[in-house]
């Protein structure tokens, strides 16, 4: 009784507040869902591919809410568990967050027609990937000889142009992980990547935020950073000196996945959802002008930027295990602070 | 209206603030004392990691420090603009005032990428120095502390220069007139006439400049960078990337207390003066 | 300043150089902004190699940027009801504050002013936990007050500097000649505090419209934000549209300044 007069002064209160100009929080109909999607790229994507493609084949309506995989999972996380949305879609770090955390309904891979159309291990009974990223380097033709590998970032020519981001996002960690590889260390043991960095630290162009690192790229304060392909044909699809290469230690390779939330009352326009997005004409569709994903769907082939003619390929990439990377990557955050500050 | 039954005014504003800021500052205040957001376990680990450590503790001084050069390299260019706005005639007038608010207007998304533009190695201020041979190599700005400020001072320029020229405009310009022709000097008069007037909008605008200035969070982060260090971005990075929400909590009303503690001693200031 | 005498020249011209800098800086980022958005390159980048207005042809473009528009709705309906929120609540307060000396209200004064230093990512997180605690799911209602406390304190702060240069005396006076409260207030106390109160409630518009962290944590799929929607698309491929929102942001306030100018004109006209 207190909880439900607690709510009830509480609605009426923020009633009174919306009603002035929108209704608080519409009821969902049948037949419509709510899926996080990355701002940005994804966002436009989702909107002019996706959604028409459910609505035709199941009738099912989506309302987009745009999140980076991290704020969804600090948002369904302050919401005591409950997202407010119906989909995930995230990197494998978060994704391993979201699992510990316990925030996924438990995924049924056999509910999704196209899931013969994936390559094996594609769906559990976590999620599904829905999209790959293909990570390795970036650089400005205009300005340097295209680098060999990992190890060429350490080297004075090229961290004069060098653009560092930290163990913030999915990219970013593999990256790093990959450079303190190619000076000796490993994935348990970073100490040769910070000992290398502290080198070149006062010759680095930047140390940014990765949302800044487009804009450093295009006016020229930095040269070279890690990215994925997909920023670097949408960049260039724009006119940016700016080209994609493979190390030769092999580009990084991970996965985007989907996830149905915890306590979604639209499980099964979730399924539908996730099963459109993996369907071929939609990857098809995604993996072109201007979208430019990396297609899960073996059927479709991978545009021009990505070094590889089929999803199959995939394997041969170098991997991350993030149920190993995740607890350490606190303690690499926090000496990444401490090794950059002045 | 009475004095006595005046305080009857300030009570929406209470009411709001109870529920919808104090509330979760409490709720943020528990987790900094817990292991985690479920608020099982009491603990004063998140507490000690911000006192105890020198790093943070840098971080802290750090971001203070951004906020009183802020405040100061406002006030340089604030005070010359509303002093001319106060003298000048109706076309100069609107001019200032729509100078004024052009930073708010630009959006702190794009904001972030003129500064790269005016900062960068190739950007407008090396190329003027590089091209008049000031210099004959780009000097660093970007991700410097001097760079920030500037930037920061052109974000924050309006918290100090409306409420400066809301102070000033209720200047007669007649007093100044009789002052000066009592052969009082420029500086007497803006001494004797002119600053007592400032006050409050100085010290209203100071307060804005220096709360805003420590915790804008994404100039912080953009222009200055990740080498220097400052709250707002441990925060963020703490709630957001790491998930270590006690150490986020800590952190952040850290902040709030220090910057609360300076811009209490600045209203004290103002109600001295103002009353004196 | 021809009215100083010469040995004020100095002093004046050192305040006039500053004054012309501080103009720069303030004109200065923004006129780059302005430029960028005309340019013909399809990324953001400056010097443009040439210039156009197609950006903002794609920005009003109904299809290309629909959703753009949706979320310039939202962020401005939610800027409205806070800016409204803000100045109502915040011109109570400072007047009570101005016109006690109490201890109550100088700790009052300091109390208020705390949600601007709370970093926003920490109070839209804690503002969350708290609200899914009372089973309060992020509404319209919701963001409008989140981004009202953040606003509030800009108000508060600049009303409060024009309420404190009240004169008690002409309160007393128009209560001695019989006015009721209300007519003190409309007749005696708004018009003083007017430059206040406008400064106030434009700051709080603006502030709400560009309020990242609050909105991270608040709005919902229904209430799609734009300066989120903006990062994106400054974030993944330095989308133009992004500077061509900056150059119609400025276009409006150019004209709003222009008709407020001619609007208060009239006010003033009709007063006297």
């Amino acid at each position: 009784m207190i909880e439900m007069s607690r709510r009830h002064a509480l609605s009426a209160t923020l009633g009174l507040l919306g009603a002035a100009a929108l209704p608080a929080g519409p009821a969902r109909a049948a037949g419509s869902m709510t899926a996080a999607v990355y701002p940005g790229g994804w966002d436009e994507a989702l909107r002019a591919v996706l959604a028409p493609a459910l609505k035709q084949n199941h009738g099912v309506d989506v309302a987009f809410e745009p999140l980076f995989a991290v704020d969804q999972i600090a948002k369904a996380r302050a919401a005591r568990g409950v997202a407010p949305f119906d989909v995930f879609v995230l990197d494998p770090g978060p994704r391993v967050s979201g699992m510990d955390l316990k925030l996924f309904e438990p995924f049924d891979p056999s509910r999704l027609s196209n899931r013969g159309k994936l390559p094996a291990g594609y769906a559990d009974a976590v999620g599904a990937g829905v999209a790959a990223q293909v990570v390795g380097i970036a650089y400005n033709p205009k300005k340097m000889e295209k680098p060999k590998g990992w190890a060429d970032l350490f080297r004075p020519e090229y961290a004069k142009q060098l653009g560092l981001t930290g163990f913030g996002t999915t990219f970013g960690t593999i990256s790093l992980i990959e450079m303190a590889k190619s000076v000796g260390g490993s994935e348990e043991n970073m100490e040769p990547l910070f000992e290398a960095l502290r080198k070149i630290l006062p010759d680095v162009a930047a140390v940014a935020q990765p949302a800044a690192m487009p804009g450093l790229f295009q006016q020229g304060q930095i040269g070279l950073m890690y990215t994925n392909t997909y920023t670097v044909t949408l960049l260039k699809s724009r006119g940016v000196d700016i080209e994609f290469a493979v190390p030769e230690s092999g580009a990084a390779a991970f996965g985007t996945t989907m996830h149905i939330a915890r306590g979604s009352k639209n499980i099964d326009a979730a399924y539908q959802y996730i099963d459109t997005m993996i369907s071929t004409p939609v990857q098809s569709a995604l993996s072109q002008a201007p979208y430019f994903f990396v297609p899960v769907n073996t059927e479709v082939k991978p545009g021009a930027d990505v070094p590889m003619k089929s999803i199959d390929d995939l394997r041969t990439f170098v991997t991350h295990d993030w149920t190993k990377i995740n607890p350490q990557r606190p303690r690499w955050i926090d000496r990444f602070n401490r090794e950059m500050a002045k | 209206m009475s004095e006595r039954g005046a305080w009857r005014l300030a009570l929406p504003l209470a009411l709001a603030q109870l529920l919808f800021f104090l509330s979760p500052l409490l709720l943020l205040a528990a987790t900094s004392l817990a292991t985690d957001e479920n608020l099982d376990t009491a603990s004063l680990a998140a507490w000690r990691d911000v006192l105890g450590d020198s790093f943070h503790r840098q971080a802290v001084l750090n971001t203070l420090r951004l906020g009183a050069l802020t405040v100061l390299a406002t006030l340089l260019f604030a005070v010359p603009l509303a002093l001319l706005h106060m003298v000048a005639g109706p076309a100069l007038k609107r001019i200032i005032l729509l100078a004024a608010v052009l930073p708010l207007l630009t959006s702190v998304v794009v904001r972030t990428f003129a500064w790269i533009v005016i900062l960068g190695r190739e950007g407008v201020i090396n190329s003027t120095l590089l091209s008049t041979g000031l210099t004959s190599a780009p000097i660093p700005l970007l991700q410097t502390e001097p760079g920030l400020i500037l930037a920061l001072t052109q974000i924050e320029m309006p918290l100090m220069l409306l409420p400066l020229i809301a102070s000033l405009g209720r200047i007669d310009p007649a007093l100044l007139d009789a002052s000066a022709s009592l052969g009082a000097s420029l500086f007497r008069t803006l001494r004797r006439v002119v600053l007592p007037m400032a006050l409050p909008g100085l010290l209203a605008g100071a307060t804005l400049v220096f709360a805003s200035a420590s915790t804008a969070f994404i100039s912080q982060s953009v222009i200055g960078g990740g080498r220097l260090a400052y709250l707002p971005s441990l925060v963020w990075q703490q709630a957001m990337v790491v998930f270590n929400w006690p150490l986020a909590a800590a952190l952040a009303l850290t902040l709030m207390a220090s910057v609360l503690a300076v811009a209490a001693a600045l209203s004290a200031v103002g109600r001295k003066a103002a009353h004196v | 300043m021809s009215r100083f005498a010469a040995r004020d020249k100095p002093l004046a011209l050192l305040i006039l150089a500053l004054a012309a800098i501080g103009l720069l800086i303030l004109i200065g980022p923004v006129l780059i902004v302005l430029l960028t958005s005309f340019t013909t390159s399809q990324a953001l980048r400056f010097p443009p190699p040439g210039l156009t207005l197609r950006w903002y042809a794609d920005l009003f473009d109904p299809a290309r940027s629909a959703q753009i528009h949706v979320a310039a709705g939202n962020s401005l309906a939610v800027a409205a009801c806070t800016a409204a929120l803000s100045t109502a609540l915040a011109t109570g307060a400072a007047l009570a504050i101005s016109r006690s000396r109490a201890t109550w209200a100088r700790m009052a004064e300091g109390g208020f002013m705390a949600p601007l230093v709370l970093p926003g990512i920490a109070y839209g997180l804690a503002t969350l936990m708290f609200f899914s605690w009372l089973r309060q799911p992020p509404s319209f209602g919701l963001l409008v007050a989140g981004h009202a406390m953040i606003a509030t304190p800009f108000a508060l702060r600049t009303i409060g500097a024009s309420a404190a240069g009240l004169d008690p005396a002409l309160l007393e006076s128009s209560a001695i000649l019989g006015a009721s409260p209300w007519r003190t207030f409309r007749r005696v106390v708004l018009p003083l505090i007017m430059p206040g109160v406008a400064a106030g409630a434009f700051l709080a518009f603006v502030s709400s419209l560009d309020n990242v962290p609050v909105s991270l944590f608040l709005s919902s799929a229904e209430t799609d934000m734009l300066p989120i929607r903006m990062w994106g698309m400054m974030e993944t491929s330095l989308d133009v549209r992004v500077a061509a929102a900056s150059g119609v942001l400025v276009a409006v306030a150019f004209l709003l300044l222009v008709v407020m100018d001619r609007a208060v004109g009239l006010v003033r006209r009709m007063a006297g």
